[in-house]
């Protein structure tokens, strides 16, 4: 007895993702082709069952008590009772959006920040990931050891990168400035990057240098599985690096393009860890992600009720955005028909 | 017949593995305790275990504290479990044991902290036992002031050691400058003018030296640097009935604006906005700063070999003075330290009371003090300590001159509030913010600490 009675369908043309299987043509849905189908799958809901409780009791449950305390004055006073505490509506919501409330400021500068810093981010890294991809995806000495320095940064934790970096940064001791102007003289006197307007690209470039390498190890089995011949014939007709580039690597490559840009966003806009271990939990105006905004107003604050609300709005955008990225890439999630 | 009995064992298998999985996420967890046991009497302490929180008092702040709990093991029977608990984490975790119920016996917490953790609902209230240690008496104003919450009466902690924050100078830099100590810090005048003469000692024996640094709104404790500034000039963190924020009045303006202009006159060292306390604390002992506000622990270390931090010449060359007096004509430091609270839910309440009784005797006090380079929390060693040389009398005296926040338990949020808007004015006065520095920007900031603050203290309400 098998799960799927067929074998998936391979299209040629489609090297990179595989067809999901399609049921038995010879079923129609009658009642009793519905019981079948459901006495067969019964078996692998028993063995599913735990992990879908686990993943009740773990993830969603907890979700949506999180949810819940958004509607709820939780504070320093109010903590004790927990969830029996005074139940508000939606006020901690529009305190949110009220610009007589001194917490829709930080909410306005959190938000514009993680905006600059999602985009910037996810540019980053696909863009170069491309970039090098390409520039790795041919044949030259020492291909091997350049392919394996360009993975390193992946490997390395955030918080070891956020670490290293802040010394980094340092306005009079940190080596970027001591390169920039002492050394190579491209700058003439030395910026400050831990402070101020720049403590945006103070965590947008560490975070670009740490993501690079993942986006370019997909792009590059991709390239490299796909068939030169399609190349070979392009340059027959004509066609110069750019039109080849526009043509025919990067419509076959969108599927993988698809699936780094969507966790690419998700992962930047949750970020947590680049800002509060570089500036702790108060990186300023320019540099103060929603995480870290959510953070300190819940748990340095005790506005439990606000970091909720925050937490909720966030998910829901984070929803918004998987819709959209699924109407633009559906397609190259589907078989080819 | 032989697929059904495979799926009833398979149904079996998942159940089982099912309630395991739910054993292992509800166990550990222990049930609240009975409150309404009536206290063991005290001749059954003998053979108790009493778990302790303590936080990185030194480099070594488990050792040193069992260290001190030796005598009191071996006399009582009462085993003393000490756990360490850093800085960093301290406060959720804290806060977490008081209201889950489930947590050690006795903790350290410092003394602005204590409002707030007594609000929780989750300590003891040590007023029954305070009188076998003297009580208020024993302790000064200031000190015994950090027991009490505001709104809720009864005694919430035993205070256990004290620090103030005095001026720490180089006398070789001041030697240098041709500034005599004794005249150097008294007022505002004197201290701005010893830090421009200070700005012509370009460096001391070859390693360059600035004159003043101080940290940014990195540095937790950056509100205790400026706040001292703001006292002395009239102003105050909060109206006399702790209901609303006082920091943007003219006199607390005043305050911040001083400290602020030290960076504008070009004294102050700005790299330092970049780094927390440790890190220019740090830049002190390497010898990187002729003059930084800071605890009694760093002069304790200057005795202290294994301390690689110092530089020989910052090491040989330490002075202290107490904080210079401004408008107000009075000098006033921040007063801080630490605090020994007893959980509710403790099962071996007259046990944990032994110990803390034990750690608030004279004799421990002092030799738990001097391991640090705190100060004791009571009175009698407190002097004893401050009589051991000049550096030592002058925090002596800054401690009696200590004034600390208001004991309300909202503070700490309010201190966050402060801290912001404190580092984003210094950030401005030193041209990173983006916008230009004037009094005018100085008093927007204040103004939206103050609107802040005022939101964070109607949440009692």
């Amino acid at each position: 007895m098998s799960i799927s009675e067929t074998e998936p369908k391979i299209q040629p043309a489609q090297p990179l993702t595989p067809a999901p299987p399609e049921p038995p043509a010879d079923h129609a849905l009658t009642a009793t082709a519905r019981r079948h189908t459901w006495r067969r799958n019964r078996f692998a809901w028993w063995l599913i069952a735990p992990a879908l409780i686990f993943m009740l009791l773990v993830h969603i449950v907890p979700m949506l008590l999180g949810v819940y305390v958004g509607f709820l004055k939780l504070n320093t006073f109010t903590l004790p009772k927990l969830f029996g505490a005074p139940f508000i509506g939606l006020a901690n919501f529009k305190g949110l959006f009220d610009s007589a409330n001194p917490i829709h400021d930080g909410f306005v500068d959190a938000t514009r920040n993680t905006a600059i810093y999602t985009s910037t981010v996810v540019a980053g890294t696909i863009g170069g990931g491309m970039a090098v991809a390409l520039l790795l995806n041919r044949s030259f000495p020492g291909q091997r050891i350049v392919r394996t320095l360009m993975l390193t940064p992946w490997i390395i934790p955030t918080f070891v990168v956020a670490t290293l970096w802040q010394f980094m940064w340092q306005k009079d001791a940190g080596i970027i400035n001591k390169v920039l102007v002492d050394y190579t003289h491209v700058l003439s006197h030395k910026p400050t990057w831990l402070l101020g307007d720049n403590t945006i690209w103070a965590i947008v470039i560490p975070s670009i240098w740490r993501g690079l390498p993942l986006p370019m190890l997909f792009f590059l089995a991709g390239l490299q599985a796909m068939p030169p011949e399609l190349h070979e014939a392009a340059k027959m007709d004509g066609a110069g690096a750019w039109q080849r580039f526009r043509h025919i690597t990067f419509p076959l490559l969108r599927p993988l393009i698809g699936i780094q840009l969507l966790f690419g966003v998700i992962y930047a806009t949750y970020q947590f860890v680049m800002p509060y271990i570089m500036f702790g939990s108060d990186p300023g105006p320019k540099a103060d992600l929603l995480m870290t905004l959510i953070v300190r107003q819940a748990f340095d604050n005790n506005l439990f009720g606000y970091g909720a609300a925050i937490s909720t709005l966030l998910m829901l955008a984070m929803g918004a955005w998987v819709a959209l990225w699924y109407l633009a890439f559906r397609r190259d999630l589907e078989v080819a028909a | 017949m032989r697929r059904a009995r495979k799926t009833r064992l398979f149904i079996l298998l998942a159940a089982s593995v099912v309630l395991a999985l739910v054993v292992a996420a509800c166990g550990g967890k222990s049930s609240s305790s009975d409150t309404t046991k009536a206290a063991a009497p005290a001749t059954s302490i003998k053979g108790a275990t009493v778990t302790m929180w303590v936080m990185n008092n030194g480099p070594h702040p488990v050792e040193d504290t069992q260290r001190i709990l030796q005598p009191f093991e071996l006399q009582t029977g009462v085993k003393v479990d000490v756990k360490l608990v850093g800085w960093d984490v301290q406060f959720d975790r804290i806060k977490n044991a008081a209201v889950s119920g489930t947590g050690p016996d006795i903790t350290q917490a410092g003394t602005t902290q204590v409002p707030f953790f007594a609000a929780l609902g989750g300590f003891q209230d040590l007023s029954q036992y305070t009188s076998q240690i003297g009580g208020a008496g024993a302790y000064a104003n200031g000190i015994w002031k950090t027991t009490q919450v505001e709104g809720q009466s009864g005694t919430w902690a035993v205070p256990w050691f004290t620090e103030a924050r005095a001026i720490y100078y180089r006398k070789d830099a001041l030697e240098k400058a041709g500034v005599d100590p004794a005249t150097a810090f008294t007022d505002w005048d004197a201290f701005n003018n010893t830090l421009i003469k200070l700005k012509a000692v370009k460096d001391i024996g070859g390693k360059p030296i600035k004159p003043y640094g101080g940290p940014g709104k990195k540095a937790f404790d950056l509100v205790h640097s400026v706040m001292p500034f703001v006292w002395t000039a009239g102003g105050s963190e909060l109206t006399p009935d702790n209901k609303q924020s006082a920091i943007n009045s003219p006199q607390s303006a005043e305050g911040v604006e001083f400290y602020a202009n030290l960076i504008r006159e070009g004294v102050f060292d700005t790299s330092a906005l970049e780094k927390d306390g440790q890190g220019v604390e740090n830049m002190f002992k390497g010898g990187q700063l002729a003059v930084w506000i800071g605890g009694p622990w760093v002069l304790g270390s200057t005795g202290r070999a294994d301390d690689k931090t110092w530089s020989d010449a910052a090491r040989k060359n330490v002075g202290i003075a107490p904080l210079p007096k401004g408008p107000s004509g009075k000098s006033f430091a921040f007063v801080g330290g630490s605090n020994l609270m007893m959980y509710k839910n403790s099962k071996n309440k007259d046990a944990s009371w032994a110990v803390i009784k034990y750690l608030s005797q004279d004799a421990s006090q002092k030799a738990y003090a001097d391991l640090m380079g705190m100060f004791p929390a009571r009175l009698a060693p407190q002097k004893q300590i401050g009589d051991t040389d000049q550096n030592h009398k002058e925090f002596l005296q800054a401690i009696e001159e200590g004034r600390s926040y208001a004991p309300i338990p909202q503070w700490a949020q309010v201190e966050n509030a402060y801290k912001s808007s404190f580092g984003d004015i210094l950030d401005t006065a030193a041209g990173f913010g983006g916008k230009a520095y004037s009094t005018q920007a100085v008093q927007k900031q204040l103004d939206a600490a103050a609107k802040e603050a005022d939101t964070l203290l109607a949440q009692g309400a």
